[in-house]
């Protein structure tokens, strides 16, 4: 069951677990595309941080997997069109993990859905060196694979400083345990009722197991939009290397520059990543500065103050509200827009999904522990 | 939306009419939702620009070299004698 | 209608650091074509930027010797376009809290002193190089890619070239001597854009103003300012050509200046805060660790060379003119403590010989060690001067060692009166009728016979022996 491996790197398959890296995770000597034509030719230069820690201690890497381009969500076609290959790759067995950027919760939500789970962890603990980057302030590395415990267990290895991305925490390494302590589940009434009778009644259950605390998440009705702002302007700021120039895709008619550049990006660059280049430049442009990107980061911020971990430990989310892919990017916002863990898994049969605070990754390990004989 | 034009030019991006549709069916989409944010009072709040709440993450002057010449022109469109190769920057 | 000339100055200054601003390569000028660029200054994605921490300390240096106000919390933003000698497509820079605001700078001309107020210094990236190759192609050179700068933006405080070529000698000495440059401006690592506009005088209107780029020397520089401002107030008499604002390059060859295609997307550059460098705090620990060891600055070191080490104000003047040879000054009075003799040497020999090779003085490489040495050599008798002369070109050039030198091929001087007397009896009795024409009172066959003898003994002689003895025996 290979179809969902781009390339097998063949010469590493060997004893031990196996990794695939979706293919904005490089890995020296293979192409590294993001999803995207225009990266065709490219081949990484250099192992990403994570390969190089996953080496050391005897993983092997599988290959490439595809994905959606740079990792945007599928917001023209409405979601149809999401690629999950890690998600699928994980659930049929044919690699035991896959490293992944999840910051829009493509992955988050069909992990939950096709019964395996995924890990986004806190922002700063593991290295983005060598990750083809979509939005540097939320990009971040996380794991797909069947178990919560294996999940924690990869994310060990991969996590802590790097000196080589300097937008990390000063942690060397990361131990993931269980706590003693007992844990307090928020459940944000508001955004629950939005999920589908199947799914509350999931959520219902799981808190059920755990002290629960009603909550609100303040500014829960800009979330996507906060989000889609702030990386689409990140995003289209990435995008702009790619002119045909240095590597990657070059159109082969042009008769001057502008040509050059214009066909290029146009003959290689996919619907979503030209509607995001778009917004970006639209909400960076002078006269949106203000409203629309300041804007949002200031709501950033007051969405991060907003959070009260101390009263809760933990955030629990559904994975779908709504068919309309833009509508369910509020649901995985709060964990990128704020830096925070967040681990998707099935519970009674629905994706739930679980927010903790900043570098706590050990209460969704515990909860996890909590509930893992009743999924 | 308006001005899909413009920043699809300030892109280097030419869409072909029925990707156009699309994009600009949905930039109007998002730019509509957009309108929320000016109900929320943002007033006192800084702008957030990464999440992390650290400083002075900085590099020791030291030179490193990483990989060769021949390696980085390899994936060029066009390269000659050591340089990238474009159509002419000035008329 | 009398008019007046207002300007502004912006000057890239590249920062004197080994690697460059966000990444690993040499920030060296002079390598082969790409040969300093790794796949982060390729703009190759998946390489996070990490901010070089001595282009920081070069910034607040430069803050420091410029007056200015540190800002203490510095962030960097990205500023984007399309342009082959951009591999990201933005560059780094510094656009909402740059390094240091309110600087300001004292110049002289022959009108006297006057300050220059600077608005702001911000670190940023400098670009690649394109090199326009045949009829329709570029080639593109990253070296220069993410080498680091400190751009200077100046109030619009001058009113002649004289005072723009002071303030630049000004800045390029308090760059310099503060180690935070080189300021070559011959290998562009110091570059000025001068805004430009004319008015009527007395007016506080200001008038269109044009931006000069592309001017490599202070010569081109005056001559710009001068063919523009000029084109500007015939532009207003004879109304033959209406202004614009606008940016014009400047052709030295014709020394004209010439209108430049704006950048397609000049308008808009979407600067944004960059997320993946996070803000640096300045304190004032830092700032006081960097300004008590910023070396002695031009001005300080003039007082100190024509005061305590009782040099002459021009010697001081030349010396303290350029960085380089006020650090072979200090280098080789480490090891000749004759100061007055080693600014003679260096003023008079040392750059004789540079400007003879058409070197500027701030080209000239020298070891100091050896140096000092050949003026040891001299001062002691050993060798005279003018073989210690001819030496100073080989210490320069090849870099002999000047006592192993002299060791091996017999250069020293001779001391035996008996030999020069010998040498002066040979050369007077081939020269009898010369001899006659000096007894009847021709002085200027004197010089002759001191040229004659020396030949005689290979140059080996101290001149002044060979005068005394030649006198003794033509009386």
């Amino acid at each position: 069951m290979d179809c969902y491996i781009v390339d097998f790197h063949a010469a590493e398959l060997g004893v031990g677990a196996e990794v695939a890296l979706e293919d904005s995770v490089m890995r020296k000597g293979l192409p590294a595309k993001a999803g995207s034509k225009i990266l065709e030719g490219f081949i990484a230069p250099f192992d990403a941080t994570v390969v190089t820690r996953l080496l050391d201690s005897k993983y092997n890497i599988a290959g490439r997997i595809g994905m959606n381009e740079f990792g945007l969500p599928s917001l023209i076609s409405a979601g149809t069109n999401d690629i999950y290959d890690a998600v699928k790759a994980v659930s049929a067995g044919v690699v035991s993990y896959a490293l992944c950027n999840d910051v829009f919760g493509v992955y988050r939500r069909r992990a939950a859905e096709e019964g395996i789970c995924y890990l986004h962890p806190t922002y700063g603990t593991v290295s983005r060196y060598g990750l083809v980057p979509m939005a540097c302030s939320m990009d971040q590395i996380g794991v797909a694979c069947k178990n919560p415990d294996d999940c924690f267990g990869l994310l060990s290895v991969i996590a802590g400083n790097d000196p080589k991305d300097g937008t990390m925490y000063p942690e060397k390494s990361y131990v993931y345990s269980k706590t003693g302590k007992e844990l307090r589940i928020g459940v944000p009434a508001a955004v629950l009722n939005q999920a589908d009778e199947g799914t509350k009644e999931s959520i219902r259950r799981f808190a059920a197991g755990f002290t629960s605390t009603d909550m609100e998440l303040k500014y829960f009705d800009v979330y996507k939009q906060v989000l889609y702002i702030l990386t689409c302007a990140e995003a289209s700021s990435n995008l702009t290397r790619y002119d045909g120039i240095k590597f990657g895709y070059r159109a082969s008619n042009y008769k001057n520059l502008n040509e050059l550049y214009t066909r290029t990006r146009t003959e290689a660059l996919g619907v979503e990543a030209k509607l995001a280049a778009i917004m970006g430049f639209m909400v960076l442009s002078q006269e949106n500065y203000i409203p629309y990107y300041e804007k949002a980061m200031k709501i950033r911020r007051l969405i991060k103050e907003s959070l009260r971990f101390g009263e809760y430990d933990i955030i629990v989310l559904p994975t779908k509200i709504s068919d309309d892919s833009y509508e369910n990017l509020s649901l995985f916002a709060l964990a990128p827009l704020a830096g925070l863990p967040s681990l998707s898994f099935s519970f009674k049969g629905c994706g739930i999904q679980l927010v903790a605070d900043a570098k706590n990754e050990n209460a969704l390990l515990t909860a996890w522990e909590g509930v893992k004989n009743e999924i | 939306m308006q001005n899909v034009k413009r920043y699809e030019m300030l892109n280097k991006l030419e869409l072909a009419e029925d990707e156009y549709v699309r994009v600009s069916a949905c930039a109007d989409k998002l730019t509509e939702s957009f309108k929320l944010l000016e109900g929320i009072d943002t007033s006192g709040a800084e702008p957030l620009i990464t999440v992390l709440d650290i400083q002075n993450v900085l590099r020791e002057d030291v030179c490193v070299k990483t990989i060769p010449r021949e390696e980085l022109l390899a994936p060029a469109p066009d390269s000659t004698g050591g340089f990238f190769r474009v159509p002419k920057t000035l008329e | 209608m009398r008019y007046e000339t207002v300007m502004g100055l912006e000057v890239h200054v590249e920062l004197a650091t080994e690697s460059k601003l966000f990444c690993g390569c040499s920030a060296k000028f002079g390598a082969d074509e790409n040969e300093n660029v790794c796949p982060a200054c390729a703009g190759m994605p998946g390489m996070p930027a990490v901010t070089n921490k001595k282009a920081v300390e070069l910034g607040i240096a430069a803050a420091i010797v410029t007056n200015s106000e540190i800002t203490r919390t510095i962030t960097f933003d990205k500023k984007s376009y399309f342009y082959p000698d951009l591999p990201t497509g933005y560059q780094i820079t510094q656009w909402f809290a740059p390094i240091c605001k309110n600087g300001w700078v004292e110049v002289e001309t022959t009108a006297g002193k006057k300050k220059i107020n600077l608005k702001q210094i911000h670190i940023e990236e400098d670009a690649g190089k394109l090199i326009h190759e045949g009829y329709d192609t570029s080639l593109v050179d990253f070296n220069r890619t993410s080498v680091p700068l400190v751009e200077i933006v100046s109030m619009p405080d001058f009113r002649t070239a004289e005072e723009v070529v002071a303030y630049l000698e000004k800045l390029r000495s308090l760059l310099t001597f503060a180690g935070v440059s080189d300021c070559k401006m011959q290998e562009g690592s110091m570059r000025c854009d001068v805004n430009i506009s004319v008015r009527e005088a007395g007016s506080d209107k200001l008038g269109t103003r044009t931006e000069i780029k592309n001017m490599n020397s202070l010569k081109a520089i005056s001559a710009a300012i001068a063919y523009e401002s000029k084109r500007h107030i015939d532009a207003l008499e004879i109304g033959d050509e209406v202004l614009i604002q606008e940016t014009r390059g400047w052709n030295d060859s014709i020394g004209k200046t010439f209108s430049m295609r704006e950048k397609e997307t000049a308008a808009d550059y979407r600067y944004f805060p960059n997320p993946e460098l996070m803000p640096i705090y300045i304190s004032d620990e830092w700032i006081d660790k960097i300004r008590v060891n910023l070396p002695e600055p031009a001005v300080e070191k003039y007082v100190r060379l024509t005061g305590e080490l009782g040099l002459p104000e021009f010697d001081s003047g030349i010396i303290t003119g350029s960085k380089t040879l006020s650090d072979i000054f200090d280098d080789v009075t480490k090891h000749f403590n004759k100061p007055k003799e080693a600014a003679n040497w260096i003023i008079t020999e040392l750059l004789g010989i540079a400007k003879g090779s058409n070197k500027g003085e701030d080209d000239i490489q020298i070891d100091c060690v050896k140096f000092a040495k050949l003026m040891e050599l001299v001062d002691n008798k050993t060798i005279n001067r003018t073989i210690g002369k001819k030496l100073l070109g080989m210490v320069l050039e090849e870099g002999i060692d000047p006592a192993v030198y002299v060791a091996k091929n017999n250069l020293g001087m001779i001391a035996d009166t008996g030999v020069i007397n010998e040498a002066i009896r040979i050369i007077l009795a081939d020269n009898q009728k010369s001899v006659d024409e000096y007894k009847k009172g021709n002085q200027k066959v004197f010089d002759f016979f001191v040229g004659a003898i020396m030949r005689k003994l290979g140059g080996k002689a101290d001149p002044k022996v060979v005068n005394e003895l030649l006198i003794r025996q033509l009386k």
